[in-house]
């Protein structure tokens, strides 16, 4: 029931995103024409082109025929790659998804163990070098990083692609090899946000008389730090994944750029640059449904974590 | 060391003195041989091409790849001079209203079917309707097929410069099968009659070419000459790659992931030189950079004021800062030493001046009372915001209130467009200049010109220039265009701008040109 709750309330994001991205494709400047024609092009040229993409219609006539393919589930059809909006976005989903992914585990096993530590070694040298390593993470543009990262592992080292990416069902290696700089790259920026928050949660944790009650009970340090402790502070650390999760799939852009991945990240952002209108609007949307998705699994890990939180549903 | 040890040691080093001579000995008898058959060759370049359906866009990008892949009747040679590449030849009636094209027989497209004058016929028909210059036929009347292997085109009017325009590669006027007629813009079947057929494209990600096993190669010529010649595919497969940041372009050539950058970054090509694994080339005749003034506006509505932004300007600072030194300087509208060079006519006296005070004096004259002059450009190619910036400097140091507008490319091509709004634009000429005299003047007359106020005097001279019956005329008359341009300073010529490509040095064969040659090159 609460799934579906959830789901429901999520229509009305989707209509106003779909509103706002068709209402901003007619508000931009320039369209596809430019791309097309080139400087020399004359007015007459221009307008060819336009006419040709339906681009001289009134918005409303527009509007009109894309949400009416909308409801009947066509995305529609890119002016520059010839195939629908669907094919061109759910085929780069999958490397966007996966790079997402494997920065969120990254991000999460290494920002909360780095957390833990800190917050067992409170005030230690040890607590305050994995808050200099977060903060290092935190402050270094993921750009730069990623071009670090291929000048060491690709260029001096060699044992690393460059660049370049390998469906997962073509060659399993292949993909991991081209995954891993980029997976490190959103990873490393984003473990010190988790690892800052899993500390303080923690902190907050172990000051508590149920912690100093199992550890008088002789329980293993083991047991009570991630056991009990953990467990307790997890519903602030796992918001705190949930965004990442948003800002990884939106960082994905740049990465995605810099390692010269065909995610759709790049699929909207070279969209944009060039005016392929239903891609950016089919690729927004589908972007905007994953968002959703994301926030749904975090809400319905609050109550798994937390059944105060179950309950009051 | 153990006996066993040391032995196995001597022969390890004795084996290795061996594959080292042995090496070397293929190493020479290869540089002997030359040419090698056979691997696959990666070029780099930083956006995916709009279409691969050549006619309809005049995307750089699409030219690179879409040159090894299609052909036209005629093209530039080395020279920028017109060559026949899918035709035979051309016979032009005396009165200039015929051009009576004869077909090379026996070439083959992509699909297996061999050219005929009914595809010549169907692809021109199909130009006129979404080639992205389709206007360059606008002087043909119709299209007339005599026989499987001549056409006639029938002009409106005697057109000298014809051919010329004909052979642009801009957005060039290739050759596709009949059947691909009545597809629309981008919806073609993607067939050719070139040496590599296109076989596989993952936008953002890379084009595949393979060899066309039956590509029917010109044997009038000994090899490859400006876009046409004789055409050897030597790899089985070429990849054109995107990678868009610059950094990771010039990581991926130093770790020999790819072979050939189409633009290699200046700082990167210091920073590599002496290497023995990389090659930098330089084109230095890229390019002109220009700065276009909006006739039609405001400000720059006056002629005096726009002389005054022209004298105020020092080009050696505006082009060597935004190309990182990469420029000659050169006021003259064509590249120096080519057939229209009409020397420094008119640039005498305006190119290269920043003369301070007699821009303040003609600012003076022209009424100029600190209104703000907006200057137009992108942040899409760096080259047009660095020369913004540098040029804003120089017109605020002689009293000029600039405001700069970056927006992104489409931006600026579309608010360029709209008659006012805008005083000033920053642009890059590429293709242009390479194509000559005609094509530069095109932009500048018309209905809708760069600087948006049509110029009645250059209007003329435009039709003059492709009216001119013989070299001579036409050179007499492009100097009285410069000189026009050097009068009205609707557009400031800056400089001419290089680009740098780079290659892995086993890639044997390759020459800078317009695009990256995929064929005739080899890996040592």
């Amino acid at each position: 029931m609460f799934v579906a709750r959830r789901l429901l309330s999520a229509i009305p994001v989707l209509a106003v995103v779909s509103v706002i991205t068709f209402l901003l494709m007619w508000l931009i400047p320039g369209d596809i024409s430019a791309e097309l024609g080139g400087t020399e092009a004359t007015p007459e040229i221009l307008e060819r082109i336009r006419e040709q993409f339906g681009l001289n219609k009134p918005i409303l006539e527009r509007a009109a025929q894309w949400y009416g393919a909308l409801f009947q589930g066509d995305l529609g059809h890119s002016y520059l790659l010839n195939r629908s909006v669907a094919d061109a976005v759910f085929e780069r989903l999958p490397v966007t998804l996966s790079l997402a992914a494997l920065g969120l585990v990254l991000a999460s096993v290494f920002g909360v163990l780095l957390g833990i530590l800190a917050a067992v070694r409170h005030n230690s040298w040890v607590d305050q070098s994995s808050m200099v390593g977060a903060l290092i993470g935190l402050s270094i543009p993921d750009f730069w990083f990623g071009l670090v990262l291929i000048i060491v592992f690709g260029v001096l080292l060699g044992w690393l692609p460059t660049g370049g990416y390998v469906p997962i069902t073509e060659d399993f290696l292949g993909w991991v090899r081209s995954m891993t700089l980029p997976a490190l790259t959103l990873a490393f920026t984003q473990m010190g946000v988790i690892a800052r928050m899993t500390r303080s949660s923690m902190l907050d944790v172990l000051d508590q008389d149920f912690i100093r009650t199992a550890r008088a009970k002789g329980m293993s340090a083991y047991t009570v730090v991630f056991k009990h402790a953990l467990r307790n502070a997890l519903v602030p650390i796992v918001t705190v994944m949930g965004l990442t999760a948003g800002v990884l799939l939106s960082g994905a852009v740049v990465i995605e750029s810099v390692f010269s991945l065909p995610g759709v990240g790049r699929l909207i952002v070279g969209s944009i640059q060039r005016r392929d209108f239903p891609i950016i609007q089919g690729g927004l949307l589908v972007t905007a449904c994953v968002f959703v998705f994301v926030n749904l699994v975090v809400d319905i890990l609050y109550g798994w974590l937390d059944p105060r939180v179950r309950n009051e549903r | 060391m153990s006996e066993y040890r040391k032995r196995t040691s001597a022969l390890r080093a004795l084996a290795m003195g061996s594959l080292v001579a042995l090496t070397a000995a293929f190493a020479t008898s290869g540089a002997a041989l030359a040419q090698t058959m056979g691997g696959t060759v990666t070029v780099v370049h930083n956006s995916n091409p709009p279409s691969l359906d050549a006619m309809a866009t005049s995307s750089g990008q699409s030219r690179n790849v879409n040159m090894n892949v299609y052909e036209t009747l005629y093209g530039f040679d080395e020279n920028i001079v017109p060559m026949p590449i899918l035709a035979e030849g051309v016979d032009i009636s005396p009165d200039g209203l015929k051009y009576t094209f004869t077909l090379r027989k026996g070439v083959k497209f992509h699909n297996g079917d061999v050219m005929k004058a009914s595809d010549v016929k169907a692809s021109m028909e199909r130009y006129r309707k979404v080639g992205a210059t389709g206007n360059l036929l606008n002087a043909v009347e119709s299209f007339e097929i005599v026989d499987d292997y001549t056409i006639i085109f029938h002009m409106k009017a005697k057109t000298p410069t014809f051919l010329e325009s004909f052979s642009s590669p801009r957005a060039p006027a290739v050759i596709i099968p009949e059947e691909d007629f009545a597809a629309e813009a981008g919806k073609t079947s993607l067939v050719g009659t070139g040496p590599y057929k296109i076989t596989e494209y993952v936008p953002d990600s890379h084009v595949t070419l393979e060899k066309f096993a039956d590509y029917t190669q010109d044997t009038r010529y000994s090899g490859p000459d400006g876009f046409g010649g004789k055409k050897t595919a030597y790899f089985d497969k070429a990849i054109f790659r995107v990678i868009v940041e610059p950094g990771a372009q010039v990581a991926a050539l130093e770790a020999g992931e790819v072979d050939i950058l189409d633009v290699m970054p200046p700082s990167a090509a210091r920073r590599l030189e002496g290497s023995k694994d990389i090659e930098v080339q330089e084109n230095k005749l890229w390019a002109f950079s220009t700065f276009i003034l909006n006739a039609n506006d405001g400000l720059t509505s006056n002629v005096k004021f726009r002389e005054a932004v022209q004298v105020a300007l020092n080009m050696e600072e505006v082009v060597g800062i935004a190309t990182e030194g990469l420029f000659t300087l050169n006021g003259g509208w064509v590249y120096p030493g080519t057939t229209y060079d009409a020397g420094d006519i008119g640039a005498a006296d305006y190119y290269n001046k920043h003369d301070v005070e007699k821009a303040k004096a003609l600012l003076k004259e022209a009424g100029y009372n600190n209104e703000p002059f907006s200057l137009l450009t992108d942040n899409s190619i760096p080259v047009h915001n660095k020369t913004a910036v540098v040029i804003a400097e120089q017109l605020k140091a002689v009293g000029i209130n600039v405001v700069i507008n970056q927006v992104d490319w489409p931006s600026a091509l579309n608010l360029r467009m709209q008659d006012t709004g805008w005083n000033g634009w920053t642009l890059s000429m590429g293709i242009e200049p390479y194509l000559g005299p005609a094509a530069i003047t095109a932009t500048l007359a018309g209905t809708r010109p760069h600087f948006v106020k049509p110029d009645p005097v250059l209007e003329e001279l435009y039709k003059e220039l492709t009216a001119g019956e013989t070299v001579e005329a036409r050179k007499a008359t492009f100097a009285k265009i410069q000189k026009q341009l050097y009068t009205y300073f609707g557009i400031i010529k800056l400089g001419d701008i290089g680009l740098l490509q780079a290659t892995r040095s086993n890639i044997e064969g390759f020459k800078t040109f317009r695009f990256p040659r995929v064929y005739d090159i080899w890996r040592q």
